[in-house]
């Protein structure tokens, strides 16, 4: 049985792409047939992300316009073999696709695949009514900042009224040290006013910068703290229960402090 | 003058006029003139003089509340006890009305059984209860009380109609702005609010809104 997941935030910026490219590679690695849709028409990542750009031949308004079959349009992943990404047009903008053509195309594809993630434009107008409209459920990413985490909660709110009720929670970015301080937002802040199911909490790591700009998926890096925590969500998405990562506590100057004995 | 034209009886209301079987109008008219005029104090100013409507015809009676009015009385045609009924059946009208109203408002008390979530609104002309969490950026603007079992972080109005007597109520109440009738409390700038573990309740207190813990 397929599943459909939407990865939204609200707000730009807070990871959705990066999310998606992750759990897509992911779920790939665990053996599942994934496709990755982007939906952020005009404004796409995803290919970029997952080093496919070279590779794009046709896009998601070919297959919505019936030009072409979304066969066709797929991108195989050149390293994961059951990963596959349908991308979106880059010349288009977000009123190329309408709810109902999103919906029937995931209908189309979900006798080929298990999982079906679709990247959400940031903001709440027409894109965002087009990517969640065929989703059985959502991911919704913020990060430990206020205005991230307001978004998160009107994003939850707009999903709720589309009947969305199946919802995730994802913190992206979280910088130990400064929770630690007091400086950033902690979960319990979070959790508090979001109160929906958290599944993942990812730290802030350079590592995912560089791995964006290589086109590979942080998650295969297997000394990233951010591909760890990735890793973890997979596993919960598969519906294990895994202890979430605790963060090393004290920075460098503290760590340093500790091997003098200080 | 073996029996009076014009009778004048005390009730309730004011004072009656008895016209005697068969009088002609130009010998009542002639007696309350003489009435009048005599200033027996009978006739103060102000006095509400009242007459069966059948007594008269209605030219007559058009001349005879000339006359008192000339005199500072009021002159009214109708039956007192008539008058009373109607006024007991207006009455009963009125309290039934109340009545209805009162059962529209606990009937329309609006309940929200999920989280209000940023940039979602409840608006209405009734009290509202909540049973989760007011976010901030949401909004409600209630008519009546508002009542929130959980964290309360939003904008809450109550009163929004100018119904200084509605208060607001949550398990937590931390919100951006309250507002009650037509006075605005905000927030403290600094700092996080003090955490009371006890519900609080706001309302107007001689002129300004306050906040108490309470039991429940």
């Amino acid at each position: 049985m397929s599943e459909v997941i939407v990865i939204t935030s609200g707000k730009g910026g807070v990871g959705k792409t990066t999310t998606t490219a992750n759990l897509g590679a992911g779920l790939a690695i665990a053996g599942k047939r994934v496709a990755l849709i982007d939906v952020d028409t005009g404004l796409r990542n995803l290919d970029l992300l997952l080093g496919l750009e070279n590779r794009i031949m046709y896009d998601l308004i070919d297959v919505t316009e019936g030009r072409q079959p979304y066969k066709k349009a797929l991108v195989k992943h050149k390293k994961f073999s059951s990963l596959y990404l349908l991308p979106t047009s880059q010349v288009k903008d977000k009123s190329a696709v309408r709810p109902e053509q999103l919906i029937k195309l995931c209908e189309e594809m979900r006798p080929e695949f298990d999982y079906i993630l679709i990247d959400c434009p940031a903001g709440i107008e027409q894109g965002f009514a087009t990517a969640i409209a065929a989703a059985d459920c959502a991911i919704v990413v913020t990060m430990p900042e206020i205005s991230a985490v307001r978004d998160a909660d009107k994003i939850i709110g707009e999903l709720g009224r589309a009947d969305k009720n199946n919802i995730k929670l994802i913190v992206n970015r979280i910088r130990p040290q400064m929770v630690e301080k007091g400086d950033m937002l902690d979960m319990e802040d979070i959790n508090d006013l979001l109160s929906i199911e958290c599944i993942g909490q990812v730290p802030d790591d350079e590592l995912v910068i560089k791995a964006t700009n290589d086109g590979k998926p942080v998650i295969t890096m297997e000394k990233s703290m951010a591909g760890q925590a990735y890793r973890n969500i997979v596993r919960r998405i598969f519906g294990e229960q895994v202890p979430f990562m605790t963060f090393p506590k004290e920075g460098f100057f503290g760590r340093l402090k500790k091997a003098f004995g200080l | 003058m073996s029996e009076e034209i014009v009778k004048i009886k005390g009730s309730k209301s004011g004072l009656k006029l008895d016209f005697a079987q068969g009088a002609d109008f130009a010998s009542i008219e002639r007696d309350i003139r003489g009435k009048l005029e005599s200033g027996s104090g009978f006739f103060t100013r102000g006095t509400v003089i009242q007459v069966s409507p059948s007594a008269l015809r209605k030219g007559d009676r058009d001349r005879l509340k000339k006359l008192f009015s000339q005199h500072g009385v009021l002159f009214r045609t109708t039956d007192p006890l008539q008058e009373l009924k109607a006024r007991e059946k207006k009455q009963a009208e009125k309290q039934k009305a109340v009545e209805k109203k009162h059962e529209e408002e606990v009937q329309q008390m609006v309940v929200v059984n999920r989280t209000l979530r940023g940039g979602q609104e409840i608006r209405t002309d009734s009290s509202v209860l909540i049973c989760g969490n007011v976010n901030p950026g949401a909004q409600i603007i209630a008519g009546g009380s508002i009542d929130v079992r959980g964290t309360c972080r939003g904008v809450v109005h109550a009163g929004a109609n100018g119904n200084t007597q509605a208060f607001i109520v949550a398990d937590k109440l931390m919100p951006m702005q309250i507002r009650i009738a037509n006075l605005i409390a905000r927030a403290p700038d600094d700092a996080a609010p003090e955490e009371s573990d006890n519900a609080e309740r706001a309302m107007i207190r001689d002129g300004q809104i306050v906040i108490e813990s309470i039991k429940r």
